[in-house]
């Protein structure tokens, strides 16, 4: 009898070069400011991925980045914004250029197409976005249903299969059990819906952690590829609870991408590592991010 | 009377529309909404039932740019994902409140957060509009607020819509299988109120010192006026104080009412106070 070894997917941050292809459909998980997967969308640039299809629900800097340093062909999303910095400054301009092709989701069309994928049917229907302009723009997308129990009308929304999904979790063990404790956001949908997975993480841990935190696995090993450890990696967005996002980090970005001297920013980040990285934007910031989460205050006991 | 500032009155005023029936989920980056849903929670509507990013059941938070997020998880009774959220609250009918703000909205209830000029290749691409599309026409309630009321953003029509809350009526409504509801418009000057799907938007109350005809000449849509049009009531001196120093000392929500220019020096005002207190919590 043969022994069979239980499978090591860990993965070191540049195998993504390898795994990710020019023309890739490429899911990427975190919503608003949280916990994207930003070492992953900096290894990209680095790697020199080109006409990549992002497909993200609710984008920010990690769809600004990579639609800065040229790397999309194809931009699908329900949003992409800045929040207090602003409209995404350089997706806005590439749409309004012309230059980059985009497929507007309904944020419920977006994520009910991804779910279709990941239950193996062709289409999933719901109450959908009635009075938008949106679904009639994509008649690929979304369609009319009618139900065949009661006759009513409903949105029909095409199952949506990414090439990969990239999604940042807390932690994972060698076998790709991933776990989350605050926002997942989009994660596990496009895990679920997606040919590859690859999961990068604050830290790989022994399978006997991922055990003991069980409740916290919201995605089995058998989902995954590809494991990376990305200390930070979600940074300068958010990864509850380990640290907030850097709006510092924000701030300085949104500066210089309405400034001239943009081009040196994401040549910056094209050029080095991503320890470098951290070593490089961090300075001693990280122990602020952590207890920006400590500070964090809940309003107790106010009487009426 | 205590002095006020009209972020204040507006944040009360959307804090009104806040029950205990439903979830409220917050949406992207609307600090006026949790301002307001975190009032409402802490006045009268304590068992209103609140949802931001993946934290379902939410105790109210303190608000700051970068601390709202773990504030969530801290006293919330659930963690979930955006789609079991999306199956088991927007989808299953137990929305309560959505309050929107977007680039333009016009009388029939639709909201534009994708371009401004052709679709394609627009003058202004804007964000887009997440769940929006779907939820205004879902939730009980549909609030929209905008800090700056003119006839650029309540406009005849939208030049796209991104959504709208397609049947406004509570009959046809209910026929429909939606959750019967009003249309609420708060803004600078006044609180409009649409009830059926073939009537305008009528001057609910106009805020204290605004006169309906200066409501009527800075919106874009029909606007009915009543004989007699009420004053929004003011916030009282314990809602400022809740706003002020337990809710919102950080001054977000005012971030929203501060022009152009004095944005990022506002900005980063707010993130001076939020690096220090938590410089002052490591140490």
């Amino acid at each position: 009898m043969s022994e069979s070894k239980m499978p090591d997917k860990v993965a070191p941050l540049e195998i993504l070069g390898e795994l990710v292809h020019d023309g890739d459909s490429v899911a990427f998980g975190g919503g608003w400011f949280a916990n994207h997967p930003m070492a992953a969308v900096r290894e990209l640039i680095r790697a020199g991925r080109r006409d990549i299809h992002a497909i993200t629900v609710v984008g920010s800097v990690d769809m600004d980045l990579l639609a800065a340093a040229g790397a999309l062909g194809h931009l699908s999303f329900s949003m992409v914004t800045m929040e207090a910095f602003g409209l995404a400054p350089n997706v806005r301009k590439a749409v309004e250029s012309g230059t980059l092709p985009f497929t507007e989701y309904t944020g419920l069309g977006l994520l009910i197409g991804l779910e279709a994928q990941g239950r193996g049917v062709p289409y999933l229907p719901y109450r959908g976005p009635f009075g938008s302009d949106i679904p009639a723009r994509y008649p690929g997308i979304y369609a009319t249903s009618t139900c065949p129990f009661t006759g009513e009308e409903l949105t029909a929304v095409r199952a949506l299969q990414p090439d990969v999904a990239i999604v940042h979790a807390l932690r994972a063990d060698a076998e790709g059990n991933a776990q989350w404790d605050g926002t997942s956001g989009p994660d596990v949908e496009m895990a679920k819906a997606a040919r590859k997975v690859i999961v990068t993480c604050e830290e790989v841990v022994d399978r006997d952690v991922i055990v003991r935190n069980a409740h916290m696995t919201k995605l089995p090993g058998y989902y995954v590829e590809a494991v990376i450890e990305a200390p930070f990696g979600a940074h300068p967005t958010s990864h509850i609870p380990r640290y907030a996002m850097d709006a510092w980090e924000l701030m300085d970005y949104a500066g210089a991408a309405a400034g001239p001297s943009f081009a040196e920013y994401v040549e910056q980040v094209r050029g080095e590592s991503e320890e470098g990285y951290r070593a490089r934007v961090l300075k001693g910031r990280d122990s602020v991010l952590t207890s920006l989460v400590d500070a964090a205050e809940v309003i107790e006991g106010a009487e009426a | 009377m205590t002095d006020y500032e009209i972020h204040e009155l507006m944040t009360c005023r959307v804090a009104a529309e806040v029950d205990e029936q439903g979830v409220t989920v917050m949406g992207s980056f609307t600090p006026l909404a949790y301002a307001a849903y975190m009032l409402a929670k802490l006045t009268h509507a304590k068992g209103a039932y609140l949802a931001g990013f993946d934290a379902v059941g939410m105790a109210p938070v303190q608000l700051s740019f970068t601390g709202a997020e773990a504030a969530a998880y801290k006293g919330a009774a659930c963690r979930w994902g955006m789609l079991t959220e999306v199956n088991s609250i927007h989808l299953a009918n137990h929305g309560g409140v959505e309050a929107v703000s977007s680039a333009q909205f016009d009388g029939s209830g639709a909201i534009n957060l994708s371009a401004i000029g052709p679709f394609d290749k627009p003058k202004v691409r804007l964000p887009g509009g997440a769940g929006a599309a779907e939820v205004i026409k879902m939730y009980r309630k549909m609030v929209a607020y905008f800090g700056n009321h003119n006839s650029r953003t309540l406009v005849e029509k939208v030049q796209f819509t991104t959504g709208t809350r397609w049947k406004v009526g509570a009959a046809a409504r209910t026929e429909a299988g939606l959750q019967p509801g009003p249309v609420v418009v708060v803004t600078n000057l006044a609180v409009l109120v649409k009830d059926e799907d073939d009537e305008p938007f009528r001057i609910e109350s106009v805020h204290p010192g605004v006169d309906p005809q200066t409501v009527v000449e800075n919106t874009g849509f029909e606007v009915r006026v009543p004989d007699d049009v009420p004053t929004t009531a003011e916030p009282t001196a314990r809602q400022l104080d809740l706003l002020r120093n337990r809710i919102d000392p950080f001054g977000t929500v005012k971030f929203d009412f501060v022009s152009g220019k004095d944005r990022l020096a506002y900005l980063k005002g707010v993130l001076d106070a939020e690096w220090e207190r938590a410089t002052a919590v490591a140490s």
